[in-house]
C-alpha cells in the first residue's frame, strides 16, 4: 500500500511538472491562462458554493422536511446540466455561414428537460408526502 | 495600529468566517466525495488518454499510429467529450461535499503549516485545472472562444497538470478512499429533510447521465432525437454537419473557378490535374465518418481516387508521406500531413463527390482528402496541392 502510494505519488507529480513545464512554455499568453485558471476556482469557491449553500439555508428555513430531498435531487440534475449547456444555450459560437452549427432550439429543448424534471420532483414530492402522513396517522402500538 | 489593535482586527475577522464544524456534514465527507472520485478520477484519465490519442493523430511522427479501424477517432473522441461532459456534475457534487475544508484554519506549528500550505496549492492546481479543462473543452465543443489563449496547446498543457493532480491526490488520499468504502452508503437519511446519501449519490450518477445523453447522444442512433443540446443535429448539406463552410475559409470564389487545377509534386516531377482528369483516372468509393474533435460525427459514402494512386504519377510511393494543401488564404489547417501508413492504405481518397453529388462546396469541392480514423481537422478541403514528403 505505501508502495503503491508512493509510486502514484510520482507518477502524479511527474506529470503534473511536465504539465506546469508546457504551461510555462506557452509564452505571452500563460497569463491569460493562469487568469482563466484561477477564475474558475473563484467562480466556485467565491460565487457557485456560497449560492449553493445559501440556497441549502433558505431550503432549510422555507420548504417542509417532505420537500427538501425532491428538490435537492432537481438541483443536482438541472444545475449542472444548464452550466454544461451554456455554450450552447447562449450560441455565442454561431456563424452565419455555417447553418449546421449549433442548428438546434436549445431553449426550447432545456426547457423540455426542466420540465420533465419538475414533473418527476412533483412525484417524487407527492410520494414522500403521502408516506409522511401514512406515518403520522399509523396508531402507534 | 497597535499590535493589539491588530490582533482584535484578526480575531474579529475569524469569528466572522466560518469554520467547517459550522457546515452541516450529514452528507458531506469522505464517504461522499471517495464514492464520487472513483468515478471522476477515471473520468479524467479517460479524458486525459484520449485526448493524448487525438494530440498524437495531429502531430504524428514520435510513434506509429493506429490507421484503423475506421471508426476508431470517432469512438475516442466521443469517449473524450462525453466523459467530460458526465464529469462536470461529479466534479460539482465532489466539491460541495469537501466545501467546509475550505475554511479550515491553517495550523501554527511550522512542519504542520508547511504540509497544509502544499496540500492547498495542490488542491487549487487540481481544482482550477479541472475547471479549467471542463469549461474549456465545452465551449471549444460549440466553437466558442472568449479567451485571447491557444486553445490547443493550453488544453493540452493544462491537461497534464490535471491529470498529474488527480494522480497525486489520489495517492494522498488513498487511506481515506478505503476507510470509506468500508461501509456501503446510508439507504436511510439521517434525518428528515435530507436524502439519503445513496440517494444523493445515485441522483449525482443520473445527473452525469442526463448530461451525456442530452449533449453528445447524436452518437447514438435512436437516441439522436434526445440529444436536445447537441451542439449539431447532425445533419447539413449531403447528410453531412459542415465545420467550416467555404464562405468562412474565403474559397468560396476559388473552389468553383474552372481554372482549378490540382497541383501534385514528387520524386519525379509536376503534374497539373483538373476535376476531369481525376474524374477519368479509377474511381474508389468508400464509407468514412467525418469525426471532429468537438465529438460529433457524421458517416458518409465518399467517391474519388487514392491518395495513393495520384502520388504515383509523381513517383511517389507508399512508403512516402503526403502533405496536401488546401487553396484556404489562412488557418492553422490549411495544410495537413499524411503519415505513409495512410498513403497505403486503398480507402485514404482525394474525393471528389459525397453521397453520389459532386462535393458541396462547403465540403470541400473540387476536391479534399477523406481518410480513416482521423480527426476531422486532418481532413483537408478545397485542395490546391498534394506534394509528396519522403519519410
Amino acid at each position: 500500500m505505501r508502495a503503491a502510494r508512493l509510486a502514484l505519488g510520482a507518477l502524479g507529480l511527474a506529470a503534473l511538472a511536465w504539465g506546469l513545464l508546457l504551461v510555462a512554455d506557452l509564452g505571452p499568453q500563460v497569463v491569460d491562462v493562469l487568469v482563466w485558471v484561477v477564475g474558475g476556482v473563484l467562480a466556485h469557491d467565491a460565487v457557485l458554493a456560497p449560492v449553493v449553500v445559501g440556497l441549502g439555508a433558505l431550503l432549510a428555513l422555507v420548504v417542509p422536511p417532505w420537500l427538501r430531498p425532491p428538490l435537492v435531487g432537481l438541483l443536482v440534475v438541472l444545475g449542472p446540466l444548464t452550466l454544461v449547456a451554456v455554450p450552447v444555450l447562449g450560441r455565442f459560437g454561431a456563424r452565419p455561414d455555417n447553418p449546421t452549427l449549433l442548428d438546434r432550439p436549445y431553449t426550447t429543448g432545456w426547457l423540455v428537460i426542466a420540465a420533465v424534471a419538475v414533473l418527476l420532483t412533483v412525484v417524487a414530492a407527492l410520494r414522500a408526502r403521502r408516506a409522511q402522513l401514512v406515518d403520522e396517522t399509523e396508531p402507534r402500538p | 495600529m497597535s499590535e493589539r489593535a491588530l490582533r482584535g482586527l484578526a480575531a474579529r475577522l475569524d469569528a466572522r468566517i466560518p469554520r467547517p464544524e459550522d457546515f452541516d456534514d450529514t452528507l458531506r465527507g469522505p464517504r461522499t466525495a471517495a464514492r464520487i472520485g472513483v468515478w471522476l478520477g477515471p473520468a479524467f484519465v479517460l479524458c486525459f488518454l484520449t485526448g493524448l490519442f487525438s494530440h498524437a493523430l495531429q502531430h504524428p511522427g514520435s510513434f506509429p499510429l493506429p490507421t484503423g479501424p475506421t471508426r476508431l477517432y470517432q469512438v475516442t473522441q466521443g469517449l473524450h467529450v462525453a466523459a467530460g461532459t458526465a464529469a462536470v456534475p461529479l466534479l460539482l457534487v465532489k466539491l460541495w461535499s469537501v466545501f467546509p475544508r475550505f475554511f479550515e484554519r491553517p495550523p501554527l506549528a511550522p512542519r504542520r503549516l508547511v504540509l497544509h500550505l502544499l496540500e492547498r496549492v495542490s488542491v487549487f492546481l487540481l481544482v482550477g485545472s479541472a475547471v479549467f479543462q471542463l469549461a474549456t473543452g465545452l465551449a471549444n465543443s460549440a466553437q466558442w472562444y472568449p479567451w485571447r489563449f491557444d486553445f490547443i496547446r493550453s488544453h493540452f498543457a493544462i491537461g497534464w497538470v490535471a491529470v498529474g493532480s488527480v494522480i497525486l491526490h489520489v495517492a494522498v488520499k488513498l487511506p481515506q478512499v478505503r476507510a470509506a468504502f468500508g461501509a456501503p452508503p446510508e439507504t436511510r437519511s439521517a434525518r428528515a429533510g435530507t436524502p439519503s446519501r445513496r440517494s444523493l449519490l445515485r441522483t449525482t450518477w443520473l445527473a452525469s447521465a442526463v448530461a451525456v445523453v442530452a449533449t453528445t447522444a447524436v452518437e447514438l442512433p435512436g437516441l439522436r432525437r434526445v440529444a436536445l443540446l447537441a451542439v449539431r443535429s447532425g445533419t447539413g448539406p449531403q447528410g453531412i454537419p459542415v465545420n467550416r463552410s467555404a464562405v468562412g475559409a474565403l474559397v468560396a470564389d476559388l473552389a468553383v473557378d474552372p481554372a482549378w487545377r490540382l497541383k501534385v509534386t514528387g520524386p519525379s516531377g509536376t503534374v497539373e490535374l483538373s476535376r476531369d482528369d481525376l474524374l477519368a483516372m479509377p474511381q474508389r468509393s468508400v464509407v468514412l465518418p467525418i469525426a471532429c474533435v468537438e465529438g460529433w460525427s457524421a458517416s458518409g459514402t465518399w467517391g474519388g481516387v487514392a491518395v495513393r494512386d495520384v502520388v504515383a504519377l509523381v513517383g511517389g510511393t507508399t512508403s512516402d508521406d503526403v502533405t496536401v494543401r488546401s487553396m484556404q488564404p489562412r488557418g492553422a489547417y490549411r495544410e495537413s500531413t499524411l503519415p505513409s501508413a495512410w498513403v497505403a492504405r486503398t480507402d485514404s481518397l482525394l474525393a471528389l463527390s459525397l453521397a453520389g453529388e459532386p462535393l458541396d462546396p462547403d465540403h470541400g469541392y473540387p476536391c479534399r482528402l477523406i481518410t480513416s480514423a482521423r480527426p476531422g481537422v486532418l481532413q483537408t478541403k478545397w485542395l490546391g496541392e498534394v506534394e509528396v514528403v519522403r519519410a
